[in-house]
């Protein structure tokens, strides 16, 4: 089993986006995927039609491995379940902090759907935390969408700086550009920096910017469910191709 | 949390009653079901002796697509754009693998037609996210019959209200029939399947205490109906067992006619068996052909490379001379002098009949009849058996097997009268003994038959009579050692079938007290 986070030190680049559609497409691709909404707004179980898990008490969620469990639903589509945010999981971070061990305890929770799942997806929260720490070390490989803009390019730096100052394997990291706006002269250009600066790390497949993403809301599915043919869907195949050699 | 379920209802259409009765008990939930417009054709397949319905499993076509579903209720598919003959034949895959225990020999055919839709239901809740599954099979003999739709509920995880909802709702529904699973027996109902009702070896049943006569009668009405039942499968040429079984089916009348000594006058038998000869003997040449056919790839398996091109002028010759025969004989079964001849015959055996010429022992009863004949019949095969030895002739060898065969053959007849346990499992080993001396003996005939070929045929003198008599003579050699190799064993194989428990179980089945 894979954990794969989607994670941005930023506000909305689009990892609720990510992890949707790239949770669906690994599933189209065959692979048991689980979906994890770790975000206390439900935005990608809102996607998914699933509403917001109210059993879970956080002291239970990892107490109770069984109870992690039963809070999963399977999504309307074949080989996807997805874990509901939790309501009370506002205070998600700091309950994590109080807790000791927490890594080792999330990542157990973790390994109780071992059996089950192909591949986990964590869709995060977007802040530098106690718990995006320890989603840093249960993840296999955590993906960044970064918008090919300046301040996202200096956002990322800190991300990386913060790796290097908690001595987390930036190997880690897999950057993808996201809503990228091929007219944008900027767009363009940052990539093209930033594919130098970082040789080999950002993936050549990019979510382009597009309304069909904007559209999963009135929709509420993936992309690649009402939009197959499209740029967008196209994309979260592409980037799910090249994201299977590097895992 | 029971989902293997399935709940079957009939229906004219498919959505209006199940969504109406239905939605009504789902509470909060909604019902939508996703009917395809279009029907598929279902065209079910199995052997002449039904295979595979026997072993309680569905095999179908439909849409370039072959299906089995076994007792279980579990389908299998796999794509299929060839026509369907043989299980060999058909592109490797899952059903392939599955029907692995069907005869090579037999071939698959085309029977029951019907309809089939696959309708997908779902349960939606408020936010239209699905909560559960149905999926509805349906099934129907044609287009104007009623269809039977089998619903299978599948639950979606982590929705335990919604299903207990959906299996609440088809539990107390009337209309709804359970069952454990979608079996086989469902489909074949639905479909309104009719099997061939076709058994190589029916199971006699005689009334109360029959006399020989009587038995030795029904034996033949009963196999003359067995044989004819093959008829039509030579002629279209589905597979080469129809034309087996037809001649093994004569061939028991004719070893009744002969075993049951007395039972019929002695004019009588003889002209009864001239008139089964006159029916066995056209179906022949046939035969030994079809036998080399199925032999071909194992011919070419015993011989080097070089020897081929001698077997490919042979087979070459073979396929036309059987296309040549099969003709013939498809001629003279269609032939009406040929069917009331049969019909005559056949008629002269039923119940009620009393054409034929009794003998001296027709009224012995049949048992004790019975018991004479197989307690005398195994003596002999065990006297001729316990003398081989390495300097045993082969007639000999071939003498055990005759025994060994008319031995089957009465116990085989008779075993209605006689407990049908202890009867089965002398069967049973004296079928180990015949595996071997059929083999010994299929040997030697092979290589007799070459010879006769080679005599008879290949344009002598020429550059391909010498590539053929080459192969030939390889192919002989080779033969004849298998042949010894299973001359080697038959001692060995009847040390184990002449052992007490078999001894014993003989004696007291067979051997009649001598009254004091
Ligand atoms: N490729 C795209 N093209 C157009 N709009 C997009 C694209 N990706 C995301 N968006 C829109 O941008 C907004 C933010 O996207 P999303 O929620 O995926 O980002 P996020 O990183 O998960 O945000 P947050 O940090 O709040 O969790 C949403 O309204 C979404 O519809
Ligand atoms: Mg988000």
């Amino acid at each position: 089993m894979k954990i794969i986070a989607c994670y941005s030190n930023k506000g909305g680049v689009g990892k609720t986006a990510t992890s949707v559609n790239l949770a669906h497409a690994l599933a189209l691709s065959g692979k048991r995927t689980l979906l994890c909404d770790l975000d206390p707004q439900g935005a990608s179980g809102f996607y998914y039609r699933v509403k917001p898990s109210k059993k879970l008490q956080h002291d239970a969620f990892f107490k109770d491995v069984d109870k992690f469990t039963k809070s999963i639903r399977g999504s309307d589509f074949e080989l996807l379940d997805v874990l509901p945010a939790n309501m009370t999981y506002r205070d998600f971070d700091i309950f994590l902090s109080r807790m000791k061990n927490s890594r080792s305890r999330l990542k157990k929770a973790l390994k109780a759907v071992n059996n089950d799942y192909d591949v986990v997806l964590l869709d995060c929260p977007p802040n530098i935390s106690t718990l995006s720490e320890s989603v840093f070390k249960a993840a296999d490989h955590i993906v960044v969408p970064v918008i090919p803009s300046t301040l996202s390019e200096r956002t990322y730096e800190q991300l990386l700086t913060f790796f290097d100052e908690h001595k987390l394997g930036k190997k880690k990291l897999i950057p993808v550009f996201s809503m990228v706006q091929r007219a944008k002269k900027l767009h363009l250009e940052t990539m093209e920096r930033m594919h130098k600066r970082y040789k080999k790390t950002f993936l050549n497949a990019y979510v382009p910017f597009s309304t069909d993403v904007e559209k999963m809301g009135v929709h509420r599915a993936p992309v690649l469910d009402f939009a197959r043919n499209r740029p967008a869907a196209k994309a979260y195949c592409a980037i799910w191709e090249e994201l299977k050699q590097r895992i | 949390m029971n989902a293997s379920f399935v709940y079957q209802v009939e229906a004219k259409t498919l959505n209006t009653g199940l969504t109406s009765q239905l939605g009504k008990k789902l509470g909060k939930y909604r019902l939508a079901l996703d009917v395809p417009e279009h029907t598929a054709d279902v065209q079910l397949y199995d052997c002449f002796d039904q295979t595979i319905q026997q072993s309680n499993r569905v095999l179908y076509r439909s849409n370039d697509q072959l299906t089995l579903i076994s007792q279980n209720g579990l389908a299998i598919t796999q794509p299929c754009d060839q026509p369907v003959n043989f299980v060999a034949k058909l592109a490797p895959g899952q059903v392939k693998t599955e029907l692995a225990d069907v005869s090579p020999l037999r071939a698959l055919l085309a029977g029951t037609k019907g309809l089939q839709k696959s309708v997908q239901g779902k349960l939606l809740d408020g936010n239209a996210k699905t909560v559960a599954r149905l999926s509805i099979q349906c099934w129907a003999a044609s287009p104007d019959s009623n269809w039977h739709c089998f619903i299978t509920f599948e639950p979606v995880r982590g929705y335990v209200k919604a299903q207990q909802a959906v299996l609440k709702a088809l539990a107390n529904n009337k209309a709804l029939q359970p069952h454990q699973v979608l079996s086989p027996t469902l489909i074949f109902n639905a479909l309104g399947y009719i099997p061939s009702g076709y058994d190589p070896k029916p199971t006699l049943h005689f009334k109360g205490k029959p006399n020989a006569i009587t038995v030795a009668s029904q034996i033949i009405h009963t196999y003359i109906d067995v044989a004819r039942a093959n008829e039509a499968g030579v002629i279209a040429d589905y597979d080469t067992e129809f034309l087996h079984d037809y001649r093994v089916s004569l061939r028991k009348v004719r070893s009744v006619l002969s075993l049951f000594k007395g039972v019929y006058s002695a004019p009588q038998t003889i002209s009864l068996k001239q008139a089964f000869s006159e029916h066995m003997n056209p179906t022949g040449q046939l035969r030994d052909l079809d036998v080399y056919l199925l032999e071909k790839d194992r011919f070419y398996s015993l011989l080097p490379a070089s020897l081929h091109q001698g077997l490919d002028l042979m087979f070459t010759q073979f396929e036309k001379e059987r296309a040549a025969h099969h003709h013939k004989l498809s001629k003279r079964f269609a032939s009406q002098a040929y069917q009331q001849a049969m019909a005559a015959l056949s008629a002269q055996f039923s119940a009620n009949s009393n054409v034929i010429k009794p003998g001296p022992q027709a009224k012995h009863l049949a048992a004790s009849y019975a018991q004479t004949l197989i307690w005398k019949r195994y003596q002999k095969v065990c006297k001729i058996a316990r003398a081989i030895d390495a300097q045993t002739p082969d007639e000999q060898i071939h003498e055990l097997r005759i025994d060994c065969k008319k031995l089957r053959y009465l116990m085989e007849f008779f075993a209605p009268l006689f407990a049908a346990k202890s009867i089965k499992a002398l069967i049973k080993s004296l079928k180990v003994l015949q595996e071997t001396l059929g083999l010994f003996n299929d040997y030697s005939v092979q290589q007799e038959s070459l010879q006769a070929y080679l005599a008879t045929h290949a344009n002598k003198g020429t550059a391909q009579h010498i590539a053929i008599a080459q192969s030939v003579g390889a192919l002989r050699s080779v033969l004849s050692h298998k042949q010894q190799q299973e001359r080697d064993q038959v001692v060995a194989k009847f040390a184990d079938f002449d052992n007490d428990t078999t001894r014993n179980e003989f004696r007291q089945l067979f051997k009649q007290q001598e009254s004091s």
